[in-house]
């Protein structure tokens, strides 16, 4: 590798700015490969091979070829709605899973510092939060209030931006009188079903921190069937 | 999940390099069966033998060190080394999980 490439991709991650490391194993050449940039010449050719494995964010050797490709992406970002307990052990296991995370809850004495230090907390109703963070398909969502003035906008605007995972914590009954709301709302019965609720796979647990678990562990499941 | 953004050790390796020291990048380019490491994990060798981070769980670390010095010293710019259960060196360095790996070393300069 060259020192001058070693420099770009040391600048790229300073900027957090996604890309590729692709080397020819064969002959040692490599490159950097950006989205939506032309490739060197030199590995022209795979380019369509490369660009899906930048999109399935894979790493590894493309089959057939002595092409080995390494994505630098971005983590995925967890919305946690909710500043409740769970929240607080979710926020654990998210970290040490290298999950991008921040809490939205308007109600300013749950979302305290104290609470979740070194965290993003926007203590604003979900409108005015999702205006200052950046959301897509790449973006999960854990609505954990069960009260759908603050629940039910969160889950709107998560829908509306296809994140790949949404669950909402409540019971079976709060869960489908959730679902009539967002019907009448106007979201197809697909929408509504992509939601995971009642959230988290079943491990049995009631306590706060095993509830957090079993969302944690339906997230991290999820994640891998991108 | 990896974190690639987290991982600092292409930072190390310039710092190396700043310090005049020559740096052999290893990385994990394929796994076959159970490997402790994923792909796309990485350690740096300088000329003396001193390297940081890693592609096994300790397993062909020493190997690894060897081949890289060796590329050093031969002024090669890059090779492609596997472990296997079935190599010679199994008794020596072979992954005790049963695992295989692909690693590929390349000079920086």
């Amino acid at each position: 590798m060259k020192k001058q490439l070693l420099d770009q991709i040391i600048k790229n991650k300073e900027n957090k700015s996604e890309f590729a490391i692709i080397t020819n194993i064969s002959n040692g050449e490599s490159c950097i490969y950006e989205k939506n940039k032309p490739i060197d010449k030199n590995f022209e050719k795979y380019l369509e091979q490369i660009k899906n494995y930048f999109e399935k964010k894979k790493n590894g050797v493309i089959e057939n070829t002595d092409i080995f490709v390494e994505t630098y992406i971005r983590p995925i970002k967890v919305i946690i709605v909710g500043a409740v307990h769970i929240a607080q052990y979710l926020v654990d296991y998210a970290k040490s899973l290298n999950f991008e995370i921040c809490i939205i809850d308007p109600r300013g004495y749950f979302a305290t510092e104290q609470r979740f230090p070194d965290l993003k907390i926007i203590n604003k109703w979900p409108e005015e939060a999702f205006k200052e963070i950046e959301t897509n398909e790449n973006s999960a969502l854990i609505a954990l209030t069960h009260d759908p003035k603050i629940d039910d906008p969160a889950l709107q605007h998560a829908l509306k931006n296809k994140f790949y995972y949404i669950g909402a914590l409540g019971s079976k009954n709060t869960h489908e009188n959730r679902c009539q709301r967002l019907k009448d709302a106007g979201f197809s019965e697909t929408e509504i079903n992509s939601i995971h609720g009642p959230i988290g796979i079943k491990l049995g647990g009631k306590s706060a921190p095993e509830i957090a678990l079993s969302i944690i562990a339906q997230l991290v499941a999820e994640t891998y069937k991108k | 999940m990896k974190n690639s953004f987290d991982e600092k050790i292409l930072e190390e390796a310039n710092d190396w390099i700043k310090a005049n020291q020559k740096v052999v990048l290893a990385t994990v380019i394929q796994t076959w069966g159970s490997s402790p490491r994923q792909v796309g994990s990485r350690m740096i060798v300088n000329e003396k033998g001193d390297f940081s981070g890693s592609v096994s769980g300790g397993c062909v670390e020493s190997a690894v060190v060897r081949e890289c010095i060796g590329i050093i010293k031969d002024n090669k710019p890059f090779k492609k080394i596997e472990f296997k259960v079935s190599n010679e060196s199994a008794w020596e360095v072979g992954l005790a999980c049963g695992g295989e790996i692909a690693v590929y070393l390349e000079q920086i300069n």
